[in-house]
């Protein structure tokens, strides 16, 4: 009754709140429901569905294309993950050796700059650049009498350029993170070691990079369950010849789903990746120990 | 903290009495790797530049095009007008500003009640917001297809508009920075008699300038890059934003076909088109942005 009392003292809070609860309702909590029941279901183009049991499970199951974007997503994905994961590192180690700010803050400036653009615009630009007719890269490696490389239709270079690409777009987004760690890395350890003699190298290879652990433990982390996410750059980059070798899950779901109207197949795929997810982001927690006080 | 990153760190600054001939040697080859990288991240974008701003017949000639051949705007004429990139423009000009209007405003609002210590049923509301993060966009996408079909919004920008019209990622940010005002100062507005939406009116939201500035800028640039909503819920190339309008003109592959209709200076002058906001926002962004960063680290 008291809790009742205080809850109408606050109405105007909960009324603050409201439009929130109420979006996140409509258009997260009910569509998590309703993929979970689509995916028991058919639809039809006409509207309406029916019950079809776990059939979209077994012809997930079953469906050899289905194992080939999860493994493109896996080869893809993996790639950058690992691939990824110590440029930043290396990138945010060698800024905060610079002492020149205005260079400092024009290289940080530059490796940030393509992160803040869309796929469509890192893309686009891509494709010209790697274009065997005129683009950029094939103009430098025709000085070195390479190529044209067909960097686009040619099924392994296409995964290796969609393994590239985010590393080079995201690269300064995680030095970032990285950087502002370092800042927070106390000044003492550093005057200790110098006054035992350390060079700024063995400072860095000692100090700096063990004192990153627990940041490169978080970006790792965040970085793998990007990995089952990955939509747009395919989405944008792929062709005709290179779409078997490069199509993830994600794009699979929209293909399948959204173009051939299999929403029900499309909802199956949906929850068994999210299911996956949740069970990497337990494990993930688990390893990296986060959650828990380091 | 925050800011800290902006000015020399601790281990450098204190550096500069002895600097032995290794450490000179170590910091030359930092200095030329960061050399090359600077230039791998701008020379593409001097090249697309170049291009944008050259003939059509200046664009198509072989060789390193890293300053216009034969300056014109014509690329620029020919992607506005006769491709009608404006149309789209536009189109992404009102789902970005309508869709930050509405993300700050309803997120500054929720992050408000959630600092409210003697409210019943505050952890739990927390709870339900942080339970949304660990849910990608990605993975409901059918769904939510099906809900915006329900709801009749398919083909229209509201749909756009309303995808991510939330995320429990700026509320959180919020929170931190309302949790940051004294308390005392509410509390004392409270015995003058002030209601909430007063002292979250004249209190919280001028002490939290920094970060609203920051979900504003972040939402300003997840909106105008927002892909996915798009090719989801619009079909009707009249409701094409940007993005959407663009892939249509930059992807069409030059390694497969190798002629086109459309020539690189057009091409490149859409792209140019599509990042020149985001290049207006980018020195605000800068001040910023390491305050989302540092979100992470900050411990419920």
């Amino acid at each position: 009754m008291r809790t009742l009392q205080r809850m109408r003292g606050h109405l105007w809070l909960y009324v603050m709140i409201l439009p929130v609860i109420a979006y996140f309702c409509v258009f997260v909590y009910y569509p998590l429901y309703q993929g979970v029941i689509s995916s028991f279901q058919e639809f039809k183009l006409l509207g309406g569905a029916h019950w079809v049991g776990t059939q979209n499970y077994t012809d997930v199951w079953n469906d050899p294309k289905f194992w080939q974007v999860v493994r493109n997503t896996l080869l893809i994905g993996g790639g950058i993950l690992f691939l990824g994961f110590f440029p930043p590192i290396l990138l945010a180690l060698g800024l905060n050796e610079i002492r020149l700010m205005l260079f400092k803050k024009t290289a940080q400036t530059a490796v940030y700059l393509p992160h803040l653009f869309s796929w469509v615009v890192i893309g686009g630009m891509w494709i010209y650049l790697l274009s065997p007719s005129g683009g950029l890269v094939n103009e430098l490696l025709g000085r070195l009498d390479i190529g044209p490389i067909r960097f686009l239709t040619n099924t392994t270079l296409a995964r290796g350029v969609m393994i590239v690409l985010p590393i080079w777009k995201d690269m300064g987004y995680s030095a970032i993170i990285y950087l502002a760690a370092i800042t927070a890395i106390s000044p003492t350890l550093y005057e200790a070691a110098r006054i035992d003699g350390a060079s700024r190298f063995q400072q860095m290879y000692q100090i700096t990079m063990p004192m990153l652990k627990p940041t490169m433990k978080v970006v790792f982390m965040l970085n793998i369950l990007g990995l089952l996410r990955i939509f747009d750059q395919i989405y944008v980059m792929r062709n005709g010849v290179i779409k078997n070798a490069i199509d993830v899950i994600m794009t699979y779901v929209y293909d399948t789903g959204i173009q051939k109207y299999q929403l029900g197949f499309a909802s199956a795929i949906s929850v068994m990746v999210l299911l996956a997810t949740l069970v990497m982001t337990a494990f993930v927690w688990k390893i990296t120990g986060f959650g828990q006080e380091d | 903290m925050v800011n800290r990153i902006q000015d020399q760190s601790p281990a450098t600054s204190v550096a500069a009495p002895s600097d032995s001939t290794g450490d000179r040697v170590f910091r030359g080859i930092v200095v030329v790797c960061l050399i090359v990288l600077t230039l791998m991240m701008i020379v593409p974008f001097i090249n697309v530049l170049a291009v944008a701003f050259s003939s059509q017949l200046g664009s198509m000639e072989h060789g390193i095009i890293l300053w216009p051949r034969q300056f014109s705007v014509d690329g620029f004429k020919t992607v506005w007008v006769n491709l009608d990139l404006e149309r789209a423009f536009i189109n992404s000009a009102i789902v970005t500003a309508v869709g930050t209007v509405l993300h700050v405003a309803l997120c500054c609002l929720a992050a408000y009640t959630l600092i409210q210590k003697d409210l019943p049923g505050r952890r739990l509301l927390l709870a339900f917001i942080l339970a949304t993060m660990a849910i990608p966009g990605e993975l409901i996408m059918i769904p939510l297809y099906i809900v915006n079909r329900n709801l009749g919004l398919l083909n229209t920008l509201w749909a756009l508009i309303f995808s991510g019209m939330v995320s429990g990622f700026s509320i959180l940010l919020l929170r931190n920075f309302f949790a940051s005002v004294p308390f005392d100062l509410a509390e004392s507005a409270k015995l003058d008699g002030a209601s909430d939406f007063t002292i979250f009116r004249t209190i919280y939201l001028p002490l939290s300038q920094a970060g609203i500035a920051t979900i504003t800028l972040f939402e300003l640039v997840g909106r105008w890059n927002q892909f996915l909503p798009v090719v989801l819920y619009i079909n009707d190339s009249k409701k094409y934003t940007l993005q959407v309008a663009l892939n249509a003109l930059v992807t069409e592959n030059l390694g497969t076909s190798g002629m086109s209709m459309v020539t690189p200076n057009v091409r490149m002058a859409g792209i140019v088109i599509a990042i020149l906001p985001l290049l207006i926002l980018y020195p605000f962004m800068q001040r910023y942005f390491v305050h989302g960063l540092t979100l992470g680290s900050v411990k419920e």
